[in-house]
Parts: structure tokens; sequence; C-alpha cells
């Protein structure tokens, strides 16, 4: 009966957040993400404000490219940490913090839709996702995990406002939201669909069935000064990037990703978006179809439907149909990762069903579906076929171009993966190559459809269609050194005229020079942001972030929308809380 | 009413799946990452040749080997290791750093037993991509088609001491601080011989001959600009990968610059620039060239034959030939290359083909082959 009692009672949400800390402050500490894909590159972009705050022009890439690509908050937040931990370690403490962010907003969010109870399981059960172990410890989509934490975060105080016009919930709501766009834009624009779309929708319900303090018309009008706020503020803050965006549309030709694979025909792709994102979740699809259709539900189910076929990638036709060129820019596991979150509430109404029904039995089939969730996400990490095939050491590469001004050329590798950020981020010479597509604009790149120079085998004739202009035009941009950690590229090297200088690594990485390359200049680029840009960049996007915090601590919540939910009428009975 | 959404919302996700399935909102994937193979059951059942050609060169494509070999014909003569090693290449060769990116297949003649079909085999290789035509042998057995591999038999050569007593030159430097070049004594003494630029439907192309005029070895490279009547710089390329850039002693390489998108009725001047740098450099390997002919072939392209002969003990893993092409008065009027996909064998013998473009075929009267070459110990 003490079980019974137990199981019963929401769990506190401090609770939660101590069980995320307990189970992802290791992993982090440990630097877990370290190797993860997209890490180096958080930390290269980080690096950049720590040496120039208020300049977002980084000549490291691309001969010179502006961070106002990117929004910056996640980047700037780990430079600031960086002054006291160091980097690395920013970057694991700025992620722990979304981490920990995360149940409080899934917390949050799942409460417009269930009760106490089934949202703190919706929340505990979050720390577990296949999904979000695979964008935190493999992808490394640290912006994407933020800005989807604090999202979830802003969406209940959007709800409120709707509901009861509260002033304190849409200044909250509003700041909240622009501090997620400031740290991911996409995660804004997508929510929008996926996230506040379900909470417009059952807020009008709501209103129909006299729940609100207004009418469904008020209900839309307040969510259209919601969104009026929003658009308006997001505009501001990171008005650089839609400059830059908008005097540089992304036109370079589509970049092969595995996500936009059709699953059902390449396993591998399938496990990789698929079976580990989601993990146990898969058993619970039917019963988040069937419960997904009770009418409270129904605007969640059709989000999460929205963002499950999405998550398919190139599963089905609808995401390429919805999103025309942009279906060939985007990459698809952050879908998955959101379908997983527009799922937790109806998870967490299934935890309390078998809880209630179960008991003892019933948590530990629970928590070894959690568990062996986030394990197999875990495991993946050194089985998987993306994972890099060992860990490179660049220090000697590092310390060869920041002496004997080896740092007057440019310089590109290849084979080496993600470190090129991290070679780029401690040496003070420059690249023509980057990991970040989206802000490339040398034409011996965006002609053709392939990504870094660093993987180009990886992207077929394409990719070394790509290397080969590059290597043609070496004396334009001074690229001098080349160091490779794939044999794959020494044939290519040797027929075009480079020369094998030095060995570093008992023969793993190879430096390759040519003669009579002049020493690089500065690129002139219409793509440079105007130093009231830059100063812009360093203030707002940061301010919000500020203001959020204030906000919160400052204007606590005084009251909490109270919105009956319908329980199964099976389980009702084994309520004692 | 609970059940409609549910319901059609699952409906919708199969109907979807199924037009995936058929083709639409199909994506190109990277290469060299094992992507797996389809779910049971949705691979297409080979009951026509086409559908059986297109399944096993699917999985040769992703690298599934056993599957592949599955698929073959229990006729083959071919055992799976064998099979492997030839389709993936061996000894370093080019064929070993090769990824196939697509292929596309024809039907040349079919019965209801058997047939044939020619395969166009687009190969992503370090060096650039390389088309390959291939023909496969397709019998039926049963309800299902299978692919026929035939067994290529590699003669088994017995060991043997092969001399090595070809000129080496070695650089020797007071500084261990050097790089790869010397550039503290005076550069070896190179020379452009011939030039000649020409417009083709691909831009303007700069070619001809340079020589090593001195008793050392050179590496060299040709560099090209062109300039337009007000003396300004239209565009500026090197000999790239279109020339042999170690030159003994008395050497003669060919060269090719490439100004893609350039017409040459732009083009006011060219300004020719040749850079030279003391390198070590050896006479071995030793690669002869035999059996050239200039052939038209099967599908109307003129083409030069030959073969190659590794008359040295060590490996070569990617030979590289360039030849000049002369007209009646000895002018350069074009230049060709293109690279071996298997390894040259000490001792051993590969053939070659290098292709030259109708407009120039009928002009040529004679040839010149130079052999460029990557091997894995260098």
């Amino acid at each position: 009966m003490r079980t019974a009692t137990s199981y019963s009672r929401p769990i506190p949400l401090l609770a939660i957040v101590l069980v995320a800390l307990a189970v992802h402050g290791p992993l982090l500490m440990m630097q877990l993400p370290a190797n993860s894909f997209d890490t180096n590159f958080h930390i290269f972009f980080a690096s950049h404000y720590v040496h120039h705050w208020f300049n977002p022009w980084n000549e490291k890439w691309f001969a010179g490219f502006s961070q106002t690509t990117y929004p910056p908050l996640t980047h700037q937040w780990i430079a600031l940490l960086s002054n006291v931990v160091g980097l690395q370690m920013g970057y694991m403490l700025v992620q722990l913090i979304g981490v920990l962010l995360l149940p409080v907003g899934v917390y949050r969010f799942a409460k417009i839709w269930v009760d106490e109870r089934s949202a703190s399981y919706a929340a505990l059960g979050s720390i577990f996702l296949g999904a979000l172990a695979f964008l935190v410890y493999q992808a490394g989509q640290l912006a994407t995990v933020c800005s989807a934490a604090l999202y979830l975060n802003a969406l209940p105080y959007f709800y409120d406002w709707m509901m009861q016009g509260s002033g304190r919930a849409l200044l909250k709501g509003v700041v909240v939201s622009l501090t997620a766009a400031a740290a991911h834009h996409v995660t804004l624009i997508f929510g929008v669909v996926f996230f506040a779309g379900p909470v417009l929708w059952i807020a009008c319900l709501d209103a129909k069935r006299e729940r609100a303090s207004a009418s469904v018309g008020g209900v839309l009008g307040r969510a259209v000064v919601f969104g009026a706020l929003v658009s308006g503020g997001v505009a501001i803050v990171l008005l650089p990037y839609w400059i830059t965006i908008l005097q540089h549309p992304i036109r370079q030709m589509p970049i092969p990703h595995d996500s936009r694979n059709n699953y059902l025909l390449h396993s591998m792709t399938a496990i990789n978006y698929f079976v580990i994102p989601y993990g146990a979740l898969i058993l619970a699809l039917p019963f988040i179809f069937l419960r997904g259709g009770s009418p409270r539900l129904r605007p969640l189910l059709v989000g999460f439907w929205l963002a499950f076929i999405f998550g398919l990638g190139g599963t089905t036709p609808l995401p390429r149909w919805l999103l025309g060129r942009a279906f060939e820019i985007l990459t698809f596991e952050r879908f998955a990762f959101w379908a997983t979150l527009l799922a937790m509430p109806i998870v967490g109404a299934l935890a309390v069903e078998l809880l209630d029904r179960f008991q003892a039995r019933g948590a530990v089939g629970l928590s070894l579906a959690a568990v062996g969730t986030l394990g197999a996400a875990l495991a993946w990490l050194a089985v998987n076929p993306y994972r890099s095939t060992g860990a490179t050491d660049v220090q000697p590469v590092i310390a060869f171009l920041n002496r004997d001004g080896h740092d007057a050329y440019r310089y590109i590798t290849l084979g080496f993966g993600s470190e090129l950020a991290k070679v780029s981020t401690y040496t003070d010479a420059g690249s023509v190559d980057g990991d970040y597509n989206s802000a490339r604009l040398l034409p011996e790149m965006t002609k053709y459809g392939s990504a870094q120079l660093t993987n180009s085998k990886f992207y077929g004739a394409a990719g070394m269609d790509s290397l080969r202009a590059m290597l043609k035009h070496a004396n334009r941009y001074g690229l001098k050194y080349i160091f490779v950690h794939d044999p794959y590229y020494e044939p290519l090297l040797t027929f075009v005229g480079w020369r094998k200088i030095e060995t570093f690594d008992n023969g793993q990485i190879t430096a390759w020079s040519e003669d009579d390359i002049v020493p690089a200049h500065r690129i002139n680029s219409d793509a440079m942001p105007a130093p009231w840009e830059g100063i812009m960049w360093g203030i707002l996007p940061i301010g919000v972030s500020v203001l959020a915090i204030f906000l919160e601590l400052l204007l606590p919540t005084v009251r909490e929308v109270v919105v009956p939910v319908e329980v199964p009428a099976r389980v009702q009975g084994h309520y004692v809380a | 009413m609970k059940f409609i959404l549910p319901i059609t919302l699952v409906v919708a996700t199969v109907v979807l799946m199924g037009l995936g399935l058929m083709g639409y909102g199909q994506s190109r994937t990277a290469l060299g990452i094992a992507e797996g193979s389809a779910l049971p059951g949705l691979t297409p059942n080979p009951d026509t040749p086409d559908k059986a050609l297109h399944n096993v060169l699917l999985e040769l494509q992703r690298r599934n080997w056993d599957r592949a070999y599955a698929d073959l014909s229990k006729t083959s003569g071919v055992d799976e290791q064998d099979f492997i090693e030839r389709w993936r290449g061996m000894n370093g060769s080019l064929r070993s750093f090769s990824n196939l990116e697509s292929f596309d297949t024809r039907p040349m003649h079919e019965t209801s037993e058997e047939a044939d079909y020619r395969v166009h085999l687009l190969w992503s290789t370090p060096v650039g991509p390389v088309q390959d035509v291939r023909d496969f042998h397709l019998t039926r057995v049963g309800n299902e088609w299978k692919v026929v591999w035939p067994k290529v038999t590699i003669p088994n050569v017995p060991a043997q001491v092969v001399p090595v007593n070809y000129l080496r030159w070695d650089l020797v430097t007071g500084t261990s601080g050097e790089e790869w070049g010397a550039h503290n004594i005076d550069a070896p003494h190179v020379r452009i011989i011939s030039m000649n630029a020409v417009n083709t439907a691909e831009g303007t192309v700069i070619m001809g001959e340079a020589v090593n005029e001195d008793t050392v070895p050179a590496f060299v490279t040709v560099n090209a600009t062109l300039v337009d009547g007000s003396g300004n710089t239209i565009d500026e390329e090197s000999s790239f990968d279109k020339i042999d850039h170690v030159l003994l002693p008395k050497q003669v390489t060919p060269y090719r610059v490439d100004f893609p998108s350039t017409s040459l009725n732009k083009v006011k001047n060219v300004r020719m620039d040749i850079k030279a740098t003391l390198v070590p450099a050896s006479a071995d390997p030793v690669i002869g060239v035999t059996n050239q002919k200039l052939e038209t072939d099967a599908q109307g392209h003129a083409v030069l034959h030959g073969d190659l002969l590794n008359e040295s003990g060590q490996t070569v893993n990617i030979p590289h030939v360039i030849a000049s092409f002369y007209d009646n008065n000895g002018k350069v009027v074009w230049v060709s290359d293109g690279y071996v996909e298997r390894a040259l064998l000490p001792q051993g013998s590969e053939a070659f083909a290098v292709e030259i473009p109708k407009s120039v075929a009928g002009e040529v009267h004679n040839f010149h082959v130079v052999v460029n070459q990557y091997s894995l110990k260098s």
C-alpha cells in the first residue's frame, strides 16, 4: 500500500532535476561529447567570441566568414564561462544547463496537456530520451538542445497569456522565446508549427469550453499579440543574422546527409536516426496514437505526428513536398528529438497507467525501458559506423602552424572530420575550409554538392571536384599546407604537385606543401558585417538571456492555469494522492 | 470518434511510406559509409534481368559483399574472396581507393533464359571521377535472374630477383630544417619547348611540352595567365595533374592548362611561366610503354591504346599516362591523360587507354607517351 501511495504522487520537480544532474552531469564532466560531430564547431565559434566579442568576422575559416550566420547565445555563454573553466569545460557546462532545463520545460509543457503526476513522469522520462543522448553525445547539437529546452519553458507562458491575459506571462514568455531564438533560430521557426500550433489549438478549445478568461477570438487576439512581439523581438535580436541571410541566401548545391535517406531502404540509417533516438518509445507508439485521439490530446498528437514524419527524413516524401529546397539544407535528426518531446506528455500518462496497474513491476519495466534507451544510445557511440575512426592527436599540427611563420599561409586538413575545428580553435593560421556549410561563400565550395573539404571523399565525385578546384587555386588563397590523416588523398596530392614535408603522430598525420605559394592576404567580402552589427550581436542575444534569468528570479509565477484533465476511467480508482 | 484521428494518421503514415518506397523524395547519399541494406521484403524481387543486376550493383555500391555474392548465379566460377578483391581492387591500386558512385544498365541482348547487359559505372576516385563500361551476363534460375560472374585467372608468377641499378639523385643539405625543395642553390634549368592555345567547347586549353635541360632532377610546374586586349589578367591556372612534375635530366613532359568557361576569342596574350625546384629523384621504377595504337572504340571515340610494362622490382600502385599528340608539322595539337585502375606489379603489364577529342583526332600524325606514377612506398 505504501508503494501504491508513493507511485501515486507527482515526482517533485527538484528531484527530477537532480536525477538529470546525476545522469548527465558525470557524462558531461567526463567530456563524453568531446568527440561528437559538432562539439568542436561550437567551441571554435566560442573561441572567436573570447577574442573578438564585438567582431563577428572570423578569418579562420573559408578565408573569412561572418559568425552572424549562426545565433550566438550558446557560444557566447561558453566564451564567458571559458574565462573560468576553459573552452572545453565551458561547452560541457552550457550543455549541462540545457540538459537540466529540458525536464523542467517538459514538465511545464506537459502540464498543459495532462495532470501534474503524468507531467512529472514525462519530465523524468525526458532525461532518458535516446534522441537527447543522440543529440548531446553523438551529434553535439548544443544549440538545438538548449533552444528546445528554452522554448518548452516559454510555451506555458504563451498558454497562460492566452488563457488569462496575464501581462507577467506575456513578458516572460516573450523574453524566454527570444532567448530560445538567440540560441537556435531553426528551433523557434519549426517550433511555431510543431509546438506553438498545438498550444494555440488547445487554448482555443479551452476557450470554447469556457475555461479561459476570454472568448476564442480573444485567445486568438492574444496569440497574435504574442506572435507579433516575438517576431519583432527576433527580428531585432538577430538582425545581423537576417541581414546576412538576405544578402547571401543559401544557394549552394545540395549536400547529401544520411538523415535524408529512406530509412526503410538503409537499415544502418534507420538504426541511427530512428531506433536509437526513439528507443523504447517505439513500443509506446501504438499508445501514443490511441491516447492521442482523446479530445484534449488531439492537437498534441497532430504536432507529434508531423514532427515524427519529418524525423523520418526521406522515408516519406512529405518533408520534401512541404520544405521544397530547404529539404536539401536541413538535417532531420532534430525533428525526431522534437517528436519525442511532443510525445512525452502522452508517455507520461502511459507511465501513470502502467504504475497504477502494475505497481512495482510497472516501475521496474519503465525503469528498464528508460535506462535501456539511454544505454543503447550511449553504446551506439562506440559502435556506430558514423563515428570517427579514432582519436587524432592534432597538437603537432597546431604546433606546426604556430611556429616559424607558418601561420602566414592558409591550410586545409584532409580526413580530420570534426577535428578540423579543434585545429582551427588553437592555431592562428586561417583555413579555406570550415565545418559550417551555411557560411561558405567561396565558389570552389558552393559550386559542388559537398560539405567540408576535410571530408571530401564522402561526397564522391562532387567532393573530390571541390577539393581539386581548391587545390588549383591554392596560390590565390595562400594555401600552402595540407595535413592528411587519410591516405586516400595522397595520390591526388602527389599527382598535382604537392610534396610530403613532415609526418606527425607516428605517421598518422602527414604535412604536405607546395612551393612558390605567396603568403595569404585578406580576401575582401561583402559579407563582412558592419561595426554596428557586431555591437548588436555582442549585446542583444546575451542581453535577452540575462533578462530572462532576472525575470525568472524576480517575477515568480503567481498562479497557473488549472485545466481539468481527462483521466482514463479504468485507472481512476487507483488514485490516492 | 476517438479513433478517427489516430487511424487517419496511421493510414497517412503508411501511404506516405509507400510513396517513399516508390521513389518519391529520394536524396543523394554520402559515399563510403555503411548504410546497411533495405529492410527484409523491400528489396525488389529479381524477376527480370534488370532488377537482378540492379540488386547486385546496389549491394556492391554499399559494400555489402556477402549479400552481393549471394545474389550471383551458382554457375559463377568465382569464389567470394576473388569476387571481392576483383571488385574492390588490390595492391593499393586506384580501384582500391574508389567508390562506385552510380551506374546505368542497358540491355544488349535478352532471351527468356539468358541476357547480356552493358553497364556504365561511375567511380569516385582520389584523382577524379572515372567512367568504366562493363558487360554482364545473366541467366534465369527458376523464377529469378542471376548474374554470372566469370572467374578471372591471375597468373601466379614465381618469385624472382630484379636488380636495381637505376640512377638516383639524393639531396644533401647542411641544415636539418630544410623543406623538401632546395632553395639555397640555383634552380635546375627547365624550358618550355612548345606551346599551343586552342579553343574548345569547355573553354581555352593551353598545351605543349617542357624539358629539363639540366643534369639534375627538377620538380616543375607550368602556370599560364590569360591577358586581354587591355593588358588585364583574365584568369590564371596551373598544369595541375596534366604534367609529370618530376623530370629527370633531359626528360620531356607534356603539359596542359585548362581554363574552363574562358573563350580564346577574349584572349590577346598568354603569359607562360615554368617554375623548377631541385629535388631528390630516382629513375626507378622504369615503366615501358608498348603496343601503342590509335583506334576508334565501339562508341566512336578516338582512343590511344597501349600496354604499360613495369620493368622494375617495386609495385606501381597508380600509373598515370600523359600523352601528347602531334600534327604533321610536329606541333602539339592535344594532351590527354588517364589513370590506370589496376596496380602495375613488378615485371607485370596493364593496358591503358586515353581518349582524344573527335575534332583533333583527324589532325594527329604522331604521339608521345610519358608515365607518371604513385607508389605507396614513396
